[in-house]
């Protein structure tokens, strides 16, 4: 280690590098964060102390980024560890270029001892990294990006002076290496902002920020009797991002753990998240200066997606990625382009209710009617009520012999009509409100709602209270069988159904946060239980999500990769909790099946349980 | 130009179909309505033609009784300019001499250059409203139609014919033309279409005389005595006797 | 004469729903004594004149007239209406063809009758003839009279009476005239054109051969090609076969793929799930070819042989080439 001292010129060619580069990383943050401000709604400060927790765990612990990707994950985990550690040294060099160092020499050559060893660390995570994205090439990384190459060198050349500068040196060498470590800072900080890189910046205030729900849509609430004025600046808003949203597009890091997890892009469909739901606003939002761009949005993408929120779940700089919702809206309520067997579908639901038009129910007319006095209102759907798979029907059933076994009394709403999770999802917020109104009213007296259908709970839970206050708590099937099971109401056995796993429904157990309690029943039912690749919150959607159980023509196999996976476990029994993902089971593992092995058998929780009932 | 689109509001095709007690013709509760699907593909193609010239009328045309008016507002929604409504109880008129008669009468005055209606109905089926008007007001017809193109008084029209072919025919306005499903994209009324429609005019209309020429005498499920007819035998046999099937009973070869 | 039989032609030929009408129109003579005379016209009358002449009817009436040579709504609707006219009948018969669809209104407006249209049963036994009708999507039948003493224009649906069963004899030949100038036709057509269909559009076939999971593999699927060429069918197939990857999804039936009713639906190795079965249960006549006794599809089939798929279908193309 050389001391040196600065000239006056090197000391104002130092001042001026620094003010020039500060500024313009000041100007460029600032004008996106501009943008941002212009969003709609406020950021979200509830539950201070658990998104400061979740920034700890994302950030500094970086689970997400390595969850997700482990190798990967632990590399940049390491680049990222080195430029904590480094950021004093880079302090202090910078001092000791106008002559007031930091450190003494004594904590100059402890702390090195901290940070010589990160700087190798930095060095293999980089060096990985580079030959990662550059020879390997994965596909969700894109194309070869020229500043991912430059960052690379410039963290390289930033390591190697460094360890270069810790050792003897003659003045002019040390002081060549001095500038060039400096000049390389300079532009980094240039190029920061410019880049993905702004992650380093927004990626914990973005992590910070991201809302606890899943999805976080905004309600659109809509006044048939107001003024036509009102009605065009809700349909201009409509176009507008909210500040989270805004925030989002600027703080990617192009990544592509999104489009990794896309069913619909896994099934070799259109729809890339990455590029469709976030990067593809980027430009817009700096043109424009402005957040009116959600109409930039592809909308043949947009209309691919199954609104499963895996991208959400998997971003590791806190996105809430899917926007299919915000582009649907548009066309359907703005536009008025929309599917043809989309039509059809919202004709059905304004006319008579329900998603396929019809009047008549058989298995509600089986089952008890909801009174007051009873327990639970016992919510069908229309996927069971309508029988869109027969076999279901079955399932809904043995749930209701298990709550008889277990002494509940339910009874099914003699005017259900859909929850509205069809028309929510495809973008008809006009027929979501008046079904969503109409449910409200039907569930005026009622305290207790258990349901099959995720999709069916998702909505009257949560959806339904962004617009108003909801008076009656709602459980999913399976986690009433398991509070059963555990509370000793009912007695199950082991069966024999062979292997069994279970595929989680994205809509339990990502956007309900439920993945125990389907297990606490299974495994009450089995011994040869096993978890499927992808299993939990990480679960690949069955594919029947966001409408497309009704969309016509598809241009991937969406609805098969799930179910490949599936007869790929070498399962004998495949068990659901959700009535879509049961149906698409059924379709999809048939032809799948190779010749010779005996079908997989699909089964609801309830048949399960149902089945293995020892009070029967 | 002035494009009259005559929309049937009809039951829909997961409607159940009750009988009235006496079997002459449907009981009106329980059953979903709809708008005829070929009308829907009519009315998208005046709203294309308004479009493409830059300016004209669509005006949307119903018979029946109130329940109708839901048909023509979603036609007004969509983007049909206004709307007429010829009020009466229409249960059970399955003349297309009187509805026709109707119509025209109705019309008549307007002067419209063009015509369009569906091919034909989803509940009597009929497919011969559109052609009657237009012969009654003196217009050219077509029936058919899987494209419209306009141009200088003139409209084309690409007529589907039996076994895959086609034929355009060109004929000066004013022309009925009658229009099959499929040969555009329907659009779905935007949230301004259906608030603007309630400000747009329907204009309720008495119905005029007419003669009742034809009328259902009975309305009925088909017997079907489906019993499925198994074919075995060797190989050889079975060919045969599908063959045979094929040729006498079904009458397809 | 009692019953006019309007016959339609078919490259120079008579066409097939045109003999089918003299079935009819034999049917209903039968039974009251009526007398049946059939107009053919167009450039080909001589040759139509010939062939319809070898029937069990009265006469033929010929009429040849330049506007008349190709077809015209205009043109062909003020001929039959003007020979109508003179003529008197009590019925004049149809079959319910695209063209028969486009200028018979016509004459039921010119004429102030009724067009009983697409009929599939006739009643004529009483005074009051009864024509039944399909209405609702073929859900319900619908017995049709008419209000009036005629002449009545009659239109019967595709095989609703079988040519095979009109009777041969001899007729003779008569020349009608009409009056018929340009300025009385409309429309100008232009050649009629076949397309190259990009996709498939089964909804307007009339014969689908359609094939599931039975038929095994890809590798299959051209012996079901085949069938479907040489019985002048389309081609199509349940969702599985889609999915697996054998035929692109244009030939999908059922409730996420197209809906059909044809004259015949032949279901080879189908097992008759309900998203194929809502698909094509409006089929006409439902033949249906599965190794399993226990398939779902032989409650809906009109036809059903138990049997396999692979040894059946290419003698099956044998026999019908």
């Amino acid at each position: 280690m050389t001391q040196i001292e600065f000239t006056v010129i090197e000391k104002t060619i130092l001042s001026l590098g620094i003010l020039t580069t500060f500024g313009s990383f000041i100007y460029e943050v600032w004008r996106r964060l501009r943008i941002v401000f212009k969003g709609k709604q406020s950021f979200p400060l509830d539950r201070f102390g658990a998104r400061l927790w979740r920034v700890f765990k994302e950030v500094f612990l970086h689970e997400k980024v390595i969850k997700g990707r482990f190798w990967p994950g632990f590399m940049h985990a390491l680049v990222f560890w080195g430029f904590i550690v480094f950021g004093l040294v880079t302090v202090d060099h910078f001092a000791l270029g106008f002559g007031h160092e930091l450190m003494n020499a004594q904590t100059h050559k402890l702390y090195s001892y901290i940070v010589i060893p990160f700087s190798i660390f930095v060095l293999i995570g980089i060096g990985s990294l580079t030959y990662r994205r550059f020879v390997s090439r994965p596909k969700a990384l894109g194309k070869i990006s020229p500043t991912s190459g430059f960052v690379a060198l410039f963290i390289s050349v930033l390591m190697i002076t460094y360890l270069l500068g810790e050792t003897d040196l003659s003045p002019i060498v040390w002081r060549i290496n001095w500038w060039i470590h400096s000049l390389i800072i300079l532009a980094f900080l240039f190029l920061i902002p410019r880049s993905k890189h702004l992650h380093l910046v927004l990626a914990p205030i973005n992590i910070f920020f991201k809302p606890f729900d899943l999805p976080d849509h905004t309600p659109v609430n809509i006044d048939l009797e107001g003024s036509e004025d009102e009605l065009d600046a809700m349909l201009a808003d409509l176009t507008e991002m909210t500040k989270n949203q805004a925030l989002d597009v600027f703080s990617c890091v192009e990544c592509g753990r999104c489009i990794d997890v896309c069913p619909a892009n896994r099934g070799g469909g259109l729809l890339d998240p990455k590029n469709h739901f976030i990067l593809d606003l980027r430009q817009p939002l700096l043109d424009k200066g402005s957040v009116d761009v959600l109409s930039e949005i592809n909308v043949e993408a947009g209309w691919e997606c199954t609104t499963c929120q895996a991208c959400t779940e998997v971003c590791p700089v806190g996105n809430q990625v899917e926007k299919s919702d915000e582009i649907r809206r548009l066309e359907v309520l703005v536009e008025g382009k929309v599917p043809q067997e989309y039509q059809k579908l919202f004709m059905n639901l304004q006319e008579s209710g329900n998603t396929e038009g019809r009047t008549d129910s058989p298995l509600a007319e089986r089952l008890p009617t909801y009174t007051t006095d009873k327990e639970y209102v016992l919510w069908l759907g229309c996927f069971a009520r309508y029988e869109l798979d027969p076999n279901f029907t079955k399932s809904v059933e043995n749930f209701a012999n298990i709550l008889d076994v277990a002494g509940i009394t339910y009874g099914v709403l003699e005017n259900e009509h859909c929850s509205g999770d069809p028309a929510n999802r495809l973008g008809d917020k006009l027929t979501y409100n008046m079904l969503r109104e109409h449910n409200m009213e039907q569930l005026a007296h009622a305290s207790k709602v258990v349901t099959l259908c995720p999709h069916c709970a998702l909505n009257l839970e949560k959806e339904y209270a962004k617009y108003s206050e909801v008076n009656y708590d709602v459980s999913h099937h399976t986690q009433v069988i398991a509070q059963l099971i555990e509370e000793g109401r009912i007695e199950v056995k082991k069966g024999s159904n062979g292997k069994v796993t279970y595929h989680d429904p994205c809509n339990l157990s990502r956007m309900l946060d439920e993945v125990d309690a389907p297990r606490t029943a299974i495994n009450a039912t089995t011994d040869e239980f096993f978890e499927l690749e992808e299993s939990g919150r990480n679960t690949l959607c069955c594919g029947a999500g966001g409408g497309l159980w009704w969309k016509k023509e598809t241009t991937g196999r969406t609805h098969l990769v799930r179910a490949e996976q599936v007869v790929n476990s070498e399962a004998d029994t495949v068990v659901t909790g959700c009535n879509f993902c049961y149906g698409m089971m059924n379709q999809g593992l048939k032809p799948l099946t190779p010749e010779g092995r005996s079908e997989i058998q699909v089964k609801d929780v309830a048949d399960l349980v149902s089945e293995n009932l020892v009070n029967n | 130009m002035k494009i009259a689109v005559l929309v049937k509001q009809v039951p829909g095709s997961d409607s159940p179909l009750p009988l009235n007690s006496n079997q002459s013709w449907l009981d009106e509760n329980g059953i979903s309505y709809v708008m005829n699907e070929c009308d829907n593909y009519a009315l998208e193609e005046a709203l294309q033609i308004k479009e493409e010239n830059g300016d004209g009328e669509v005006v949307v045309i119903s018979l029946g009784p109130d329940r109708v008016q839901k048909v023509i507002r979603e036609g007004l929604a969509k983007g049909a300019d206004r709307a007429i409504h010829i009020q009466m109880n229409s249960d059970s008129i399955a003349d297309p001499l009187s509805l026709g008669t109707l119509f025209a009468d109705a019309i008549r005055d307007e002067n419209f250059d063009l015509i369009f209606s569906g091919l034909q109905s989803d509940d009597l089926g009929m497919g011969q409203t559109g052609i009657i008007i237009g012969e009654m007001l003196g217009m050219s017809t077509a029936s058919l139609a899987m494209a419209t193109e306009l141009s200088e008084g003139i409209i084309k029209v690409k007529r589907e014919l039996e076994a895959g072919f086609f034929q355009w025919v060109s004929m000066a306005l004013p022309a009925s033309i009658t229009i099959q499903s499929g040969l555009n994209t329907p659009r779905y009324p935007s949230l301004k279409g259906i608030m603007g429609a309630k400000k747009k005019e329907i204009n309720i209309v008495t119905p005029g005389s007419h003669d009742v020429k034809q009328s259902a005498k009975k309305v009925y499920v088909p017997q079907s005595d489906k019993r499925t007819v198994m074919i075995d035998g060797s190989v050889d046999e079975i060919v045969n006797k599908l063959v045979e099937v094929f040729r006498n009973e079904i009458k397809v070869i | 004469m009692d019953i006019l039989i309007v016959i339609e032609e078919n490259n120079g030929k008579v066409h097939r729903m045109g003999l089918e009408s003299i079935t009819a129109a034999q049917t209903m003579a039968k039974g009251r004594g009526f007398s049946i005379a059939a107009l053919v016209m167009g450039s080909n009358a001589d040759e139509l004149a010939t062939q319809v002449s070898n029937y069990d009817i009265g006469e033929v009436l010929k009429l040849q007239h330049d506007l008349l040579s190709s077809y015209s709504s205009d043109g062909y609707a003020e001929a039959v209406k003007q020979v109508v006219e003179k003529e008197s009948p009590k019925y004049v018969f149809f079959g319910h063809t695209y063209q028969v669809r486009d200028y018979v209104p016509k004459i039921s407006a010119k004429l102030m009758k009724p067009f009983l249209v697409d009929n599939v049963l006739m009643n004529s036994d009483e005074e009051e003839t009864v024509f039944t009708k399909q209405m609702f999507n073929a859900k319900l039948y619908s017995d049709m009279i008419a209000m009036d003493e005629g002449p009545l224009l009659i239109s019967f649906q595709s095989a609703a009476y079988s040519s095979d069963n009109a009777a041969s004899g001899s007729a003779s030949v008569r020349d009608v005239n009409i009056n018929l100038d340009s300025s009385m036709i409309k429309t100008q057509s232009e050649d009629p054109f076949q397309e190259e269909s990009g996709g498939v559009d089964l909804t307007s076939a009339e014969i689908i051969v359609s094939v599931g999971r039975g038929i095994g593999k890809e590798e299959n699927i051209p012996m079901a090609k085949d069938l479907a060429k040489v019985i002048g069918g389309e081609l199509a197939s349940s969702r599985p076969v889609v999915d697996a990857g054998w035929l692109s999804s244009t030939h999908q039936i059922g409730s996420s793929g197209q809906s059909v009713s044809p004259k015949m639906y032949l279901a080879l190795g189908i097992s008759g799930a309900i998203q194929h079965v809502v698909g094509m249960k409006g089929a006409k006549n439902i033949v249906a070819i599965n190794k399993d006794p226990e398939a779902p599809i032989f409650e809906i089939a009109d036809y059903g042989v138990v049997g396999d798929v692979l040894e059946i279908v290419p003698k099956l193309s044998e026999a019908l080439e």
